[in-house]
């Protein structure tokens, strides 16, 4: 079993976060960087398949040099190598550009299962996953909250209210998953130091022309919360429930 | 509970390794989702938190920095390491100063290959569990007074004395024993269970009540030969665990003092008297930017110390200034933390009177704030002061 998993290095936008002047992208002076929770969880699934079904994993990602620290961790946490598409200008890469630069550099190696976030925790596109499958001709399930490896085939399933929709497909295939799909180990220290011996395969890129132009970003209005103590103990419940009506909750 | 981001005013994340920083952020996270769910519990009924140490064996927290047995990370890696465990609980952060500073580093240094490869791979993992006695009722700063004694019997050592404010004392399956041998400190590894040894819990402890602190016993214990600690004599052989357990301790304390500001702060803009957030009054401003400014201070000594120790030019009293002061800045950042939640402060469902509690042993373990100031003393005038 072969499969690839896809990451992208983010900003690290938990302690909030300011757009730069021409409102452009996130002013990312003094920040940390990450993958998204729903990466996190395609990374640690990757592990897992190959844990229980044997074979090699590898990571990877479209960006600067510097996501070889997104590439390491996920090393650390013993994915088996690790391949960068050398984009410095990752930012202006649009995500049919990302897909097919992708999906060329993952034809030569032939992967039974190709993993990606549902989106990405800074442009949220939810494109690049369902793309790649499409420049390789191959089905994709989105969305999923569970895998299951089956010989040459795959169930996939999908939350949705009230149920699960569950879908079988052959290999190879995509999927794009979910945070919730399980939880994602932490790295050992062992295997952090490890990590810093792998080599990491860099494949330079030609620039795309995008297809998809960004016109600028806008940062919501901060809500100023206000606490309001609706009361103590059982006296409380007649306001929680007027209050939930009226955020139309219940 | 808010994710932690950390305290870095001064960008000191940027002099970091990737390898540092992703060692951080991974005990940081095991901190978040592990330790603080649990340790109010562990505090307020006075217990180690048990269930946590395969984890942190498993993450490879024990004995971190040997290169054998060890994931041998850094200094600066280690540092951070301790920084984020006493964020979550000092007596947890204490607990892993012994087994990797104390117990697992002398058997690596003074230890025979049998003692390593008896010893090392299970306390590595936390399949085995740890202690070092030193200090004794009547020999508290003065361990080269101790009256714990060796004698010699055939294949045997005979143990005799009593040693106290032991961590992990009841729990430990091995104690790193230093007593005299012909007048001369030596170190035996005591194996639990050993006739003539006794480990007692100290009870009705206000402070670190998330660590086992016990009393051991010697009683004519019978200790076979090859226990002994070969490869050291005299004080030296201590002195040299406390260095590295002191080392972590100058971490360990920003990241308490780290917790405190962070909670105060949160705590400042939420609460809201005479109309408004009381971090708005000028009063608590000036406290919050003290204790942002110590923590800032208390972080560049930290990082300068790790430097120096992986270059091989650290002296002692260079851990003992960086011991001295950050510990001294947490237990007053604890304490004006407390201030600024007021009532609230005085609660466990608050983080910050649980470190300030803490924090008054670390005041005086592992070296007093006063001895240290008298070995710096001693240090930049050749005078000694205590002797």
């Amino acid at each position: 079993m072969k499969v690839l998993v896809c990451v992208k290095r983010v900003p690290d936008t938990g302690g909030g976060f300011k757009l730069t002047s021409d409102g452009q992208r996130v002013d990312t002076t003094n920040m940390d960087f990450t993958i998204s929770p729903h990466e996190e969880c395609a990374v640690e699934e990757a592990i897992r398949i190959i844990e229980k079904h044997g074979g090699s994993s590898t990571v990877l990602t479209l960006g600067p040099e510097q996501a070889q620290e997104q590439l390491r961790e996920a090393l650390a946490k013993s994915v088996n190598g690790a391949i960068l598409l050398e984009a410095p200008d990752y930012e202006s890469w649009d995500p049919a550009a990302t897909a097919q630069a992708i999906a060329e550099a993952a034809k030569p190696g032939g992967y039974d299962i190709l993993l990606f976030g549902n989106e990405c925790a800074d442009a949220c596109n939810y494109q690049v996953g369902l793309r790649v499958a499409h420049w390789l001709d191959i089905p994709c399930v989105t969305g999923i909250k569970a895998l299951e490896i089956q010989g040459n085939k795959a169930i996939a399933k999908r939350e949705v209210k009230d149920g699960w929709e569950v879908y079988e497909v052959s290999l190879p295939a995509a999927f794009t998953v979910k945070e919730g799909l399980n939880s994602p180990r932490h790295p050992s220290l062992r295997g952090i130091m490890g990590a810093k011996k792998i080599p990491i395969e860099k494949k330079k890129l030609n620039k795309r022309e995008p297809q998809l132009v960004r016109k600028m970003l806008r940062k919501p209005q901060e809500g100023r919360g206000q606490i309001e103590i609706l009361g103590q103990g059982v006296e409380a419940v007649p306001k929680v429930v007027a209050k939930l009506r009226e955020l139309g909750v219940i | 509970m808010w994710d932690f981001k950390g305290v870095d005013y001064y960008e000191l994340d940027a002099l970091l390794t990737p390898e540092q920083k992703l060692i951080r952020n991974t005990v940081r996270q095991f901190v978040n989702e592990s330790v603080l769910p649990v340790i109010r519990e562990s505090f307020e009924e006075g217990h180690l938190p048990r269930s946590l140490v395969p984890e942190m064996g498993k993450l490879g927290l024990f004995g971190a920095n040997l290169k054998e047995y060890g994931a041998g990370v850094d200094s600066i890696a280690y540092g951070l390491i301790m920084q984020e465990l006493e964020r979550g609980d000092s007596g947890l952060r204490s607990f892993v100063s012994v087994q990797s500073g104390l117990v697992m580093y002398p058997i690596y240094t003074f230890g025979s290959p049998e003692h390593k490869k008896r010893w090392l791979p299970k306390l590595a993992s936390g399949d085995a569990i740890g202690c070092f006695a030193l200090t004794e009722p009547g020999h508290g700063s003065d361990p080269g007074g101790m009256e714990s004694k060796a004698t010699k019997d055939g294949n045997y050592f005979i143990l005799n004395g009593n040693k106290t404010w032991i961590t992990n004392g009841t729990n430990a399956d091995v104690a790193v024993v230093w007593a005299k041998l012909d007048g001369v400190v030596r170190g035996f590894l005591v194996e639990k269970g050993t006739p003539g040894f006794s480990a007692v819990k100290i009870e009705h402890k206000l402070s670190m009540r998330a660590s086992d602190t016990a009393e051991l016993y010697f009683n004519n214990c019978r200790v076979p030969k090859e226990n002994l600690l070969p490869g050291v004599e005299d004080l030296r052989g201590p002195l040299m665990c406390l260095n590295q357990a002191r080392y972590g301790i100058a971490w360990g304390a920003v990241g308490a003092a780290m917790a405190c500001y962070e909670e105060a702060l949160n705590y400042s803009k939420e609460r809201i008297q005479f109309d408004k957030p009381i971090g708005a009054f000028q009063l608590v401003q000036r406290k919050l930017v003290e204790m942002l400014t110590e923590i800032t201070k208390a972080q560049l000594l930290c990082f300068r110390l790790g430097q120096l120790k992986d270059q091989n030019r650290i002296k002692h009293t260079h851990i003992s200034m960086a011991k001295r002061n950050n510990v001294a800045m947490a237990l007053q950042i604890a304490r004006t933390a407390r201030d600024i939640l007021g009532a609230n402060g005085i609660t466990l469902d608050y983080q910050s009177i649980r470190h300030m509690v803490n924090l008054e042993t670390v005041y005086t373990y592992e070296g007093t704030h006063d001895i240290h100031t008298l070995i710096l003393g001693h240090d930049i005038t050749g005078l000694e002061a205590f002797r």
